[in-house]
C-alpha cells in the first residue's frame, strides 16, 4: 500500500521537482520585454520602410510594381513627375503617395522582392500594434522614418550597394 | 451587301498544317487561321505592311512536284509575305527561335529597360515578345545610345526617343490614316528617329492614336503620364458622348477616377481610332466644377438642398403649365432620358414645348419637307462608296472619325472625293474636286450641281424644281460663288451615286436651308445617299424620340424673353455655348420666372437658375446613345455617380410618380423596353436583344 | 591574259566625249542596228551574249530586260544606277566622265528594247564630273534627234535625265534608288515575293528596267557585234561573259581601273597594277568592301569569273579589289569597313540598324585595347544574325565582312583582344580617320 503511494504520489512528484532543479543551472530564456528586446533572426520581416540614397534622394520611383506584387492588395501608389525644383527621386518619377494598410499586410516581403530600386524594405521593427484603424495606413511620411532598431542590418539588395545615381537632366 | 464574292484560294501548309486561304493573304494573318500567333511589332492589320521590325520572320519553302519542301535559303518575313499555292511555311523551327531572339537581342541593346517608370510597362508589345520569345540576358555592354526623355511632342503627346524601336507605326498612322504627314523619320542608321518637322508640335486630329499604336512606351499621353500602371487600373467598354459619332472606347478608371480612354474595335464605327476631342474630352469626370447636389436659390445664392426640395419646386413651377412651360435641350442625354423627359413634359405638364436644336435657321427639317431621311449611309458603307461629296463642313472638326472612313475610302479603294466649303478643309488634301465657294453661297452651289445634272438631262426634277434652279448655270454661280464653272462640271460628273456628307452645322448658314434642300434633291436624281449628320452626342435619339409639335428653341427663347413663359426647364445644355444669338438668351434666362437647370458641370446658365438638377455623367448611369447613323449603342455604368447626382431618366421618372402615382420605371432597360413599344423603330435596341457593336435603326 | 580593253578602249581619247569623236569610232552604229531590229531580237542577242549584272549581283541581264511587259499598258522606265557608292569601286566614275556616250547609247538601246518612254539615270551626288559629262552628252544626243522625239525617225520617243543622289550608299541598293528618285525617304521597298519585281510594278507601281553603268555600257558593243561575239569573251570561265572592269586600289604600285575579260587569274590583275607596294601580299577583298576578304595563297588561286570565285569564297562584287600588304593590321581594316557600315545603314529594319552599330561598338573597343574574351564568338553570332535576316542587302554586306575576316584572319583579332594592340606594325596609311 505505501509502496504503491510512494511509487504513484511521491516519486512523480521528485521525479518532476527533479526536472526543475535540473533546469535551475541552464540559462534562462525569457527576456524582459519591453525592456528587452530579443535579437531578431536575420531574415526576419516586419514593418517597411521607405529607404533613401546617401544623397537624400527617396529610392522610390513610385512604379507601383510592390501593389502590382502584393497578394493582400494592401498597397497604394501614386506616382507623379519630378521636376528640377522639386525633385525627390532620381530621374523622372516619384511616388507623391504611398500607403500601406497595415491590418492587411501580411508581411510576405513580395513588395522587398519586386521593387527594382530596393526602395521599400522590410525591417526588424515589430512593435506594430496601435489604437487606431486610421493609425495602421502607413503614410509615405511615415515610412521615410529613419528605422530605430538597435541592430540596423542594411539591405543587401543589388541596387542597396551601389551608389545613387546621378541625375542628369 | 454585295453578293458573295467568289475568292481565289491557295494551298499552304503552316508548320506541315495543309490549309487554304485567299490568295495573296499575308502570312502573318494566315498563321492566325491555326490558332498560331506570329510575334509582330511594325505589322498593323490596318496599315500597308512593311517588314521593318524582322520580328515576324518564318521559315519558308514551297513544295516541289515530287512532293518535298524546297526551303528558301534566307527566312522570310511573314509579315510582307503573301500566300502563293504550294507554299510551306514554318513557324516554329530552331532557326525562327533563333532568329526571334536575334531580333529581340538587337532591339533590347538600345532600349532603356526603364520599365518601371514607363507608361507601357505591363502592356507593352516589346515586354511580351521577349518574354515569350526572347533572350533571357544580354550580351551587350557598349554604351547605349542616348536621346533627351520625356520630349512634348505636343500638348497631348510625349515622345522618349531612348525607348523608340523604330518601328514607323506612328509614321505610317500619320500617313496612310490621319493623313497629316505629321510625322516622319528623321537621320539615318542607329539614330533614326521618328519626329515632327524641324520638331514643330505634332498637329494632328488624331495624335492619341499614335499613343496606343506604338508598341513600346516611346509615344506616350501626357494626360495619363505616371497616373497608373496597367494593373492599377479597371477598364470597361464605353461609348464616347463627346460627339455624335459615337466611337467605342474603352474607360480606364482607377479608385473610381477617370484616368485614360483607348479606342475599342467597333467595325461599323470608328474601327479601332479615336480622335483628340474625345480621347481626351473626358476630363469633366474629375472636374471641380461637377454639380454634386442639389442646389435651390435663396437671394443671389446658389444653397445645397436635398433633391425633395428641388421636386417640390420644379412641380409647383411647370405642374400644368401648359404653354407656359418649356424644356429645352436633351441631345447630350441617353434615348432612356429624352424619352421620358419627353413624357414628363407631353403627358404630366401638358406641354408640348420641348426642343433640342440650336441652329439658327429652325424651320421644319430639310427631310420631313421633302420626306427623305436625313441619314442614310451608315459610316462603313461610306468606305465603299466610288465617289462622295462633303458639303459645307469642315469633316475632319465637326465629324473625325467619319472623316477618317471619307479618307480610308479614297486612300484604300480610291474614292474621288469632291469638297466643298467655304474655308479650307483637311479634307482637301485628298480631294479630287475641290469647290472654294464664298461664305454664305453654299444653296448657288448645291442648285448649280443639281442644275448640272439636271440640263444634262440626267434626271427628271418636278417642273417646278427645274424652274427654280435653272437660273443656276455653272457660269452664274461662278459670278455668286466664285467657285469656277468648269470645277463645278467636273464635280456634278462625279456624283452619279455618291454619298453627301453634310452636318447640321449647315443650319446655321445663311443659305444652308436651300442648300440642303438641292443637296436632298441631288441625292435623289443621282441616285446618291442624303446624309445630314447631327453633331451631339444623342441628337439623332432626341430627333427621333422628341416631340415635332409645340413651339421650337426660337419660339421658347422669344416667348421667355418676352416674359411670356413662366417655367422653362435647361435639360444638360448650354444655350450660351451653342445659340447663336447671346443677347437673347440672356434675356430668355432673366426673364423667365423660374429656371430649372440639370446637368453636370456648372455653366453659365447657373447664374439664372432658380434651382439645379445635378445629373451624373454618361459613364455614370446605363444607357443607349443613337449616333449619327442612327446606330443605338449602350452604354453600360462604368462609375458610380458622383456625389447625389442621378440619371437624367431617374429625376424626369421621379417627378412624375410625385405628381402621378404609378409603378416607376426601376432600370433604363425598362425604359427602353417602353420605348421599343411605343416606338418599333427601337425594337431591335431593347436591352436583351441589343448586339455588342449596336443596332442601326432604317 | 593582259588587259582586254573593250568599254575603256577609247578612254583617254577627249574627243570620245563628244558625239562626233564617238561617233567616229563607230558609236550609235549599235543604235542605229538595233532600232531596225524587232524588240524581242534584242533581247535575244543580250541572252546570247550571257551579259550578267555588273552592279554586284551578276543577275543575267536579259532576264530584266525580257521581264518587261511585252504588251504596253503605261509608261515604261529604263533606270541607270549609277549610285556607286561601294568602297573600293570607282569604275562607273570612269565610265561616266570619259565614256558617257556609251552610257547613253545602252540606255538608248535597253529603251527601245523593253519600249520605254523615260529613262532616268541616278547618280550619286558626289559624281558633279560624270553628272557634268553626262549632261553635255545628253544634251547632245538630244540636239542630234537620238534623244527625245522621233528618234533615227522611227517614231519612238525617249526621253533621258539625270538625278543626283544626295549621298546615301543605301540609295545605291535599287528599290531604295526608286524610293528615292521618286521622293521618298532613300529606304529599301519590298521586294519579290513580298511585292511584284520592279520589271512589273516599280518606279512608280510601273514596269522598270534597272540595271548598273557597266551593264548598260556594254549593250552597245553586244547589239554591234552580236550576242556570240560578246560571249566568246571570257569562254574559259564557266558562266561569265565578256570583260569586267576592276578598280584595283590598296597597297598597289598602280591603282586605277583595269578592263580584264573573264577567266583572268586574280594574280594577274596585280600585276597589271604593278605588284604589291611596300612588303608581302596579305590579304584581297576582290570585290568591293562588302565581299569576304581573302588571303594571299588564295589570290594566287582564284580565277575570276562569278562561279569561280565563290571557290575561294568570295565574289566578283562590283569589281573593287583591295590589295592588303603584310602591315595591315585586318582588325583595324574591318573596323573602318564596320564603320563605314554603320554610318550606312538606313534604319529600316532591326538587324541592319542595331547589329552594323553594335559590331561597330565591338571593333572599336577591340581596336582601343579593350577587347575581352568571347569578343569573337559574340561578333560571330551578331554576323548571323544580320546576315539573310537584313531587309536589303545592305545588312548583309555589313556581316560579310566582319564574318569572313573572323573566319580567314581569326589570329588576328585574338592576339588583339589578348595583347590591346595589333599583331602587325600597321602602316598609318590605312588607319583612315572616319
Amino acid at each position: 500500500m505505501s509502496v504503491n503511494l510512494v511509487k504513484g504520489v511521491v516519486k512523480p512528484i521528485l521525479a518532476g521537482f527533479g526536472i526543475t532543479a535540473r533546469r535551475l543551472k541552464h540559462k534562462k530564456v525569457t527576456v524582459m520585454y519591453p525592456e528587452q528586446i530579443r535579437e531578431q533572426y536575420p531574415r526576419t520581416r516586419w514593418r517597411h520602410f521607405l529607404t533613401r540614397y546617401d544623397s537624400g534622394l527617396e529610392r522610390c520611383i513610385g512604379c507601383s510594381l510592390c501593389a502590382g506584387a502584393c497578394p493582400a492588395r494592401c498597397i497604394y501608389v501614386e506616382a507623379k513627375e519630378n521636376t528640377d525644383t522639386e525633385r525627390y527621386s532620381p530621374g523622372e518619377r516619384y511616388a507623391v503617395r504611398y500607403e500601406i494598410n497595415m491590418i492587411r499586410c501580411i508581411f510576405c516581403g513580395y513588395c522587398q522582392e519586386a521593387c527594382p530600386t530596393g526602395a521599400i524594405v522590410l525591417r526588424k521593427n515589430f512593435e506594430l500594434a496601435d489604437y487606431k484603424r486610421e493609425d495602421f495606413i502607413y503614410t509615405k511620411e511615415r515610412l521615410l522614418e529613419e528605422y530605430p532598431g538597435q541592430s540596423d542590418e542594411p539591405f543587401k539588395g543589388h541596387y542597396a550597394t551601389e551608389p545613387a545615381p546621378v541625375f542628369q537632366g | 451587301m454585295a453578293a458573295a464574292v467568289q475568292i481565289e484560294t491557295v494551298n499552304i501548309t503552316i508548320n506541315d498544317i495543309e490549309i487554304a486561304v485567299p490568295k495573296g493573304e499575308l502570312i502573318v494573318e494566315a498563321v492566325k487561321r491555326l490558332g498560331l500567333e506570329i510575334p509582330i511589332f511594325c505589322y498593323h492589320p490596318r496599315m500597308k505592311p512593311v517588314g521593318m521590325c524582322r520580328m515576324c520572320i518564318v521559315e519558308v519553302g514551297f513544295k516541289q512536284p515530287d512532293g518535298t519542301v524546297r526551303k528558301m535559303p534566307k527566312p522570310q518575313a511573314a509579315c510582307t509575305l503573301p500566300a502563293s499555292e504550294g507554299m510551306a511555311v514554318y513557324t516554329d523551327t530552331e532557326m525562327v527561335h533563333r532568329d526571334r531572339k536575334g531580333v529581340l537581342e538587337f532591339l533590347l541593346i538600345n532600349h532603356p529597360l526603364d520599365c518601371p517608370i514607363c507608361d507601357r510597362g505591363g502592356e507593352c508589345p516589346l515586354q511580351n515578345n521577349t518574354l515569350f520569345y526572347g533572350p533571357s540576358t544580354s550580351r551587350y555592354v557598349e554604351l547605349k545610345r542616348h536621346a533627351p526623355k520625356a520630349f512634348p511632342l505636343s500638348k497631348y503627346v510625349t515622345l522618349d526617343l531612348e525607348r523608340c524601336i523604330q518601328c514607323g507605326r506612328c509614321v505610317r498612322f500619320t500617313e496612310e490614316i490621319s493623313g497629316d504627314s505629321e510625322l516622319a523619320f528623321r537621320f539615318r542608321g542607329a539614330n533614326m528617329q521618328p519626329s515632327t518637322f524641324e520638331l514643330r508640335d505634332f498637329e494632328s486630329k488624331f495624335s492619341g492614336n499614335v499613343i496606343e499604336i506604338c508598341p513600346v512606351g516611346a509615344l506616350t499621353s501626357a494626360k495619363y503620364r505616371f497616373r497608373a500602371r496597367p494593373w492599377d487600373l479597371e477598364t470597361k467598354p464605353a461609348v464616347c458622348t463627346v460627339c455624335s459619332n459615337g466611337c467605342n472606347v474603352w474607360f480606364d478608371y482607377r479608385v473610381g477616377k477617370m484616368v485614360r480612354i483607348n479606342g475599342r474595335t467597333n467595325e461599323g464605327v470608328n474601327e479601332e481610332w479615336t480622335c483628340d476631342k474625345g480621347k481626351f474630352g473626358h476630363e469633366f469626370y474629375n472636374s471641380e466644377d461637377r454639380l454634386l447636389t442639389p442646389l435651390v436659390r435663396e437671394g443671389d445664392q446658389l444653397v445645397p438642398t436635398d433633391w425633395a426640395r428641388v421636386y417640390s419646386d420644379v412641380i409647383r413651377a411647370f405642374a400644368n403649365g401648359g404653354d407656359k412651360v418649356a424644356a429645352l435641350g436633351g441631345a447630350a442625354n441617353s434615348n432612356e432620358d429624352v424619352f421620358m423627359l419627353n413624357r414628363l413634359m407631353t403627358g404630366i405638364f401638358g406641354t408640348k414645348n420641348l426642343d433640342h436644336r440650336f441652329e439658327r435657321n429652325l424651320v421644319t427639317g430639310v427631310g420631313e419637307k421633302l420626306g427623305v431621311s436625313e441619314v442614310q449611309s451608315t459610316i462603313a458603307s461610306l468606305e465603299d462608296a466610288p465617289s462622295m461629296l462633303v458639303f459645307g463642313t469642315s469633316l475632319a472638326d465637326e465629324l473625325p472619325i467619319v472623316f477618317l472612313r471619307v479618307r480610308k475610302a479614297w486612300f484604300k479603294n480610291g474614292a474621288k472625293v469632291v469638297v466643298a466649303h467655304h474655308a479650307p478643309t483637311d479634307a482637301d488634301s485628298f480631294a479630287e474636286v475641290i469647290l472654294r465657294y464664298k461664305e454664305g453661297t453654299e444653296a448657288a452651289v448645291a442648285s448649280g450641281l443639281l442644275s448640272l445634272l439636271v440640263s444634262a438631262g440626267k434626271a427628271q426634277v418636278p417642273a417646278a424644281t427645274a424652274d427654280a434652279i435653272k437660273p443656276f448655270t455653272p457660269e452664274h454661280v461662278e459670278q455668286l460663288s466664285g467657285v469656277p464653272a468648269e470645277k463645278l462640271r467636273v464635280a456634278a460628273e462625279l456624283l452619279e451615286g455618291a454619298p453627301i456628307i453634310t452636318t447640321r452645322s449647315m443650319y446655321n448658314q445663311a443659305s444652308g436651308v436651300d442648300a440642303l434642300e438641292a443637296l436632298a434633291g441631288l441625292a435623289m436624281v443621282t441616285n446618291g445617299k442624303f446624309n445630314c449628320y447631327s453633331l451631339q452626342a444623342n441628337a439623332e435619339g432626341a430627333t427621333l424620340l422628341g416631340t415635332k409639335e409645340g413651339m421650337h428653341t426660337h419660339q421658347i427663347l422669344n416667348a421667355a424673353a418676352a416674359g411670356e413663359l413662366k417655367a422653362l426647364w435647361l435639360v444638360n445644355v448650354d444655350p450660351f455655348a451653342l445659340y447663336p444669338d447671346r443677347e437673347l438668351v440672356q434675356q430668355a434666362l432673366e426673364n423667365v420666372e423660374f429656371l430649372a437647370v440639370q446637368g453636370t458641370v456648372a455653366s453659365e446658365a447657373m447664374h439664372y437658375a432658380s434651382v439645379v438638377l445635378p445629373q451624373c455623367a454618361p459613364a455614370e448611369m446605363d444607357g443607349t446613345y443613337t449616333n449619327v447613323e442612327r446606330r443605338v449603342q449602350r452604354m453600360r455604368p462604368v462609375l458610380k455617380p458622383k456625389g447625389s447626382t442621378k440619371p437624367g431618366w431617374n429625376i424626369f421618372s421621379e417627378i412624375a410618380v410625385r405628381l402621378r402615382p404609378a409603378t416607376p420605371f426601376f432600370n433604363p432597360g425598362e425604359v427602353m423596353a417602353e420605348i421599343a413599344k411605343e416606338n418599333p423603330a427601337f425594337e431591335g435596341a431593347t436591352y436583351d436583344k441589343l448586339p455588342a457593336e449596336g443596332f442601326v435603326i432604317r | 591574259m593582259a588587259e582586254r580593253k573593250l568599254l575603256f578602249e577609247h578612254t583617254h581619247d577627249p574627243a570620245f566625249r563628244t558625239l562626233d569623236g564617238y561617233k567616229a569610232t563607230g558609236g550609235y552604229q549599235a543604235l542605229e542596228k538595233a532600232i531596225k531590229m524587232d524588240r524581242q531580237a534584242v533581247i535575244d542577242e543580250v541572252k546570247a551574249s550571257g551579259l550578267r549584272g555588273r552592279g554586284g549581283a551578276g543577275f543575267p541581264t536579259w532576264i530584266k530586260w525580257n521581264g518587261i511587259p511585252k504588251d504596253k499598258k503605261t509608261t515604261h522606265y529604263v533606270l541607270c544606277n549609277a549610285d556607286e557608292g561601294e568602297p573600293g569601286t570607282f569604275k562607273d566614275k570612269q565610265l561616266m566622265e570619259t565614256c558617257p556616250f556609251l552610257l547613253v547609247e545602252g540606255m538608248t538601246i535597253a529603251g527601245h528594247a523593253t519600249n520605254a518612254d523615260q529613262g532616268f539615270i541616278y547618280i550619286r551626288g558626289e559624281f558633279i564630273d560624270a553628272a557634268r559629262a553626262l549632261r553635255s552628252a545628253i544634251d547632245e544626243a538630244y540636239a542630234a534627234g537620238l534623244l527625245g522625239k522621233n528618234i533615227m525617225g522611227t517614231g519612238w520617243n525617249f526621253d533621258l535625265d539625270i538625278h543626283l543622289g544626295a549621298g546615301s550608299y543605301e540609295c545605291g541598293e535599287e528599290s531604295a534608288l526608286m524610293s528615292s528618285l521618286m521622293g521618298e525617304r532613300g529606304m529599301p521597298r519590298l521586294k519579290f515575293p513580298h511585292a511584284p519585281l520592279p520589271t512589273v510594278a516599280g518606279l512608280w507601281e510601273r514596269p522598270t528596267l534597272i540595271n548598273n553603268v557597266e551593264t548598260y555600257c556594254c549593250a552597245p558593243f553586244i547589239i554591234k557585234n552580236g550576242g556570240e561575239w560578246y560571249a566568246s569573251l571570257g569562254a574559259s570561265t564557266k558562266n561569265s561573259r565578256g570583260t569586267k572592269i576592276f578598280s584595283v586600289s590598296g597597297h598597289v604600285n598602280k591603282p586605277g581601273n583595269f578592263e580584264i575579260e573573264f577567266g583572268t587569274p586574280l594574280k594577274e590583275l596585280l600585276e597589271m597594277a604593278g605588284g604589291v607596294k611596300g612588303g608581302k601580299l596579305k590579304a584581297c577583298v576582290p570585290g568591293g568592301s562588302s565581299v569576304p576578304i581573302i588571303t594571299a595563297e588564295d589570290v594566287d588561286r582564284a580565277i575570276i569569273g562569278y562561279e569561280e570565285m565563290s571557290e575561294v569564297k568570295s565574289m566578283v562584287g562590283s569589281g573593287g579589289c583591295m590589295f592588303l600588304n603584310e602591315h595591315t593590321c585586318i582588325v583595324t581594316f574591318i573596323w573602318r569597313t564596320a564603320l563605314f557600315y554603320a554610318n550606312e545603314s538606313c534604319g529600316k529594319c532591326t538587324p541592319c540598324r542595331e547589329g552594323t552599330r553594335w559590331m561597330l561598338q565591338i571593333l572599336d573597343r577591340i581596336r582601343r585595347g579593350n577587347g575581352q574574351k568571347g569578343d569573337i564568338e559574340l561578333l560571330k553570332d551578331i554576323c548571323s544574325q544580320i546576315d539573310g535576316r537584313s531587309f536589303c542587302g545592305l545588312g548583309d554586306a555589313a556581316a560579310w565582312p566582319v564574318a569572313a575576316a573572323l573566319r580567314v584572319f581569326p589570329h588576328e583579332f585574338e592576339y588583339f583582344i589578348e595583347n590591346g594592340k595589333s599583331m602587325v606594325e600597321s602602316e598609318p596609311t590605312l588607319a583612315m580617320a572616319p
